[in-house]
């Protein structure tokens, strides 16, 4: 390690984790929707959690183009003659793409009634969908010399942290039906146990990897960052509600709503400091 | 398996046929006089807080035998660059014939996943506004000096440094300076478990001081004093 080096700084910044956080959600949203036209219990959701996810995703996008130094070129993310297919932020821009239009269309065939072809939709859609949280996972993953971000968990992690995100916001817009709430309460609980599984394994090799790994681990899990990792993100964001969802209250709507309030500012958490975090090592370097 | 064979796609040292420049910098020779830094800086306009080439140092030995051992960094223009693997529009690119990794400026849109992926930190975005200059808003770094190179002079740091420390030139060839240096001493280059084949060569680098440390996380007041400076003038 060096006495002296100029400073530098991180390359991604936070827009990209509100992001990850916004997309995760709206993926997630439209995920239900599309449940909707094959169980009955979701049906309440069908309108509702598609509007959200449409609104989402316009802001998803404004934010995406917005973090670029050139907002105004936006449109080389998506011309073939420059597109690198190596890039998985290539990948990732056309899945956006056409994610947004079939999103547009799907909300025509809802508009108009057209039932057969919105069920068609709706499964493109989703499978679409479920591709944004994956890029996103493998946007991190590529970057070899990086701590965390460098593990194949990233894009499983990353659906996962989507569906337990897009079910809190859905436990909101589900007004009563028990099955449904019910339905929302195992997705939380689930996907909110599998999230802490992934993170507890990927701080356990974190800390026992080579002198990098282990001063990001020092990084994540020390000061502000620890603080909104392990306090916000693990303890406060998922022990807690998982906590609450067993408890007898869990099973209320009330306490669910609760559950989800929490795992949506643990998802923020966690996705600030998986972004941020691995950054850090790296300016001092 | 033949020499051709092992060679990527993108990986053009012992290609036949075309150049591969690369860099030496013995570490013996650099006395930290920072004038590659200037230079650089003088070449391009590159603008305060942010650094083409730089030099880092450590400190090692004890009171009265100390001294400080310099590290001059810089793009390492590696023969497999993750940063052209990463550019989602092609703005990095790698030129066939030398090996330079240059930027398209007019393409750039400002992503910044070329800076998330150099294991280096070679890269950096330029600031919205510039004196003497119209490239703002897109991510730079050094370019071996192509436009120097084309014209058969060496980089703007090489030609500058007093203790010709830097030498430059087609290791390719196996009759360049770079070349023999290179197989006459034992060389190092940053961070060779990354696989990007960097083409900076150095020689008497300590691993202690390439590697990262633990101490990165006690940092050195000065690395703080420096951030809380970029912090108040930049916004990135
Ligand atoms: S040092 Fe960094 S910027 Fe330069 S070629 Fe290698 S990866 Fe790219
Ligand atoms: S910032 Fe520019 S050069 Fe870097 S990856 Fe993005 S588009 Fe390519």
């Amino acid at each position: 390690m060096l006495d002296y080096s100029v400073f530098h700084t991180i390359a991604w910044p936070s827009p990209y984790a509100w992001y990850f956080f916004v997309i995760g959600i709206s993926v997630a949203l439209f995920f239900f929707s599309a449940l909707s036209w094959y169980r009955e219990e979701f049906r309440p959701l069908r309108h509702s959690a598609f509007y959200l996810s449409f609104g989402l995703l316009v802001l998803g996008g404004l934010l995406l183009i917005g973090d670029l130094s050139q907002p105004m070129r936006f449109l080389n993310m998506v011309n073939p003659a420059y597109l690198n297919f190596d890039s998985p932020l290539a990948w990732g821009s056309l899945n956006l793409v056409a994610f947004g239009l079939v999103s547009v269309v799907y909300f025509v065939f809802l508009r108009k009634g057209e039932q057969v072809n919105a069920k068609r939709l709706a499964v493109a859609g989703a499978l679409l969908g479920f591709g944004l949280p994956i890029y996103t996972g493998f946007d991190l993953t590529v970057h070899q010399h990086r701590a965390v971000w460098n593990t194949p968990l990233m894009p499983v992690l990353f659906v996962s942290l989507s569906l337990v995100s897009g079910a809190a916001v859905a436990s909101f817009l589900a007004k009563g039906p028990e099955k449904l709430v019910s339905m929302l309460r195992s997705f939380m609980l689930w996907g909110g146990g599998a999230t802490a599984a992934m993170l507890v394994s990927l701080l356990g090799t974190t800390a026992y990897g080579g002198s990098g790994s282990e001063v990001t681990f020092m990084f994540m899990t020390s000061g502000t960052m620890g603080l909104i990792f392990i306090g916000l993100g693990m303890v406060v964001g998922l022990a807690a509600p998982i906590a609450l969802l067993l408890a007898p209250v869990g099973r209320q709507p009330i306490g669910i709503m609760a559950a989800g309030g929490l795992l949506l500012v643990g998802g923020m958490a966690l996705r600030y400091a998986i972004l941020i975090g691995p950054q850090i090592v790296h300016t001092y370097y | 398996m033949s020499e051709e064979l092992r060679l990527s796609a993108r990986e053009t040292r012992g290609k036949p046929g075309v150049r591969r420049y690369a860099m030496v910098i013995d570490l013996r020779r650099c006395i930290g006089c920072d004038a590659c830094m200037v230079a650089c800086k003088a070449e391009y306009d590159v603008p305060l807080g942010v650094f083409r080439t730089w030099v880092p140092y450590r400190v090692v030995g004890k009171y009265p035998t100390v001294k400080k051992q310099f590290l001059p960094r810089l793009c390492n223009h590696c023969d497999d660059p993750p940063c052209v693997r990463s550019c989602p529009v092609g703005a990095t690119y790698k030129v066939e014939d030398g090996g330079f990794v240059l930027q398209d400026y007019d393409r750039c849109i400002g992503c910044k996943a070329c800076m998330a992926s150099c294991p280096y930190n070679a890269r950096f975005m330029l600031p919205e506004h510039r004196t003497r200059s119209n490239i703002t808003s897109v991510v730079d770094k050094c370019t071996f000096c192509h436009h120097r190179v084309v014209q058969g002079l060496v980089p703007a740091c090489v030609q500058t440094c007093v203790g010709r420390a830097r030498v430059f030139g087609d290791i390719n060839d196996p009759s360049s300076e770079v070349s023999r240096l290179v197989a006459r001493h034992a060389t190092q280059v940053l961070r060779p478990e990354q696989g990007t084949k960097p083409q900076v060569f150095y020689i008497g680098a300590d691993r202690n001081m390439t590697e990262y440390g633990r101490d990165v996380y006690d940092a050195r007041e000065a690395l703080d004093d420096e951030r809380a400076v970029f912090n108040r003038n930049h916004t990135i």
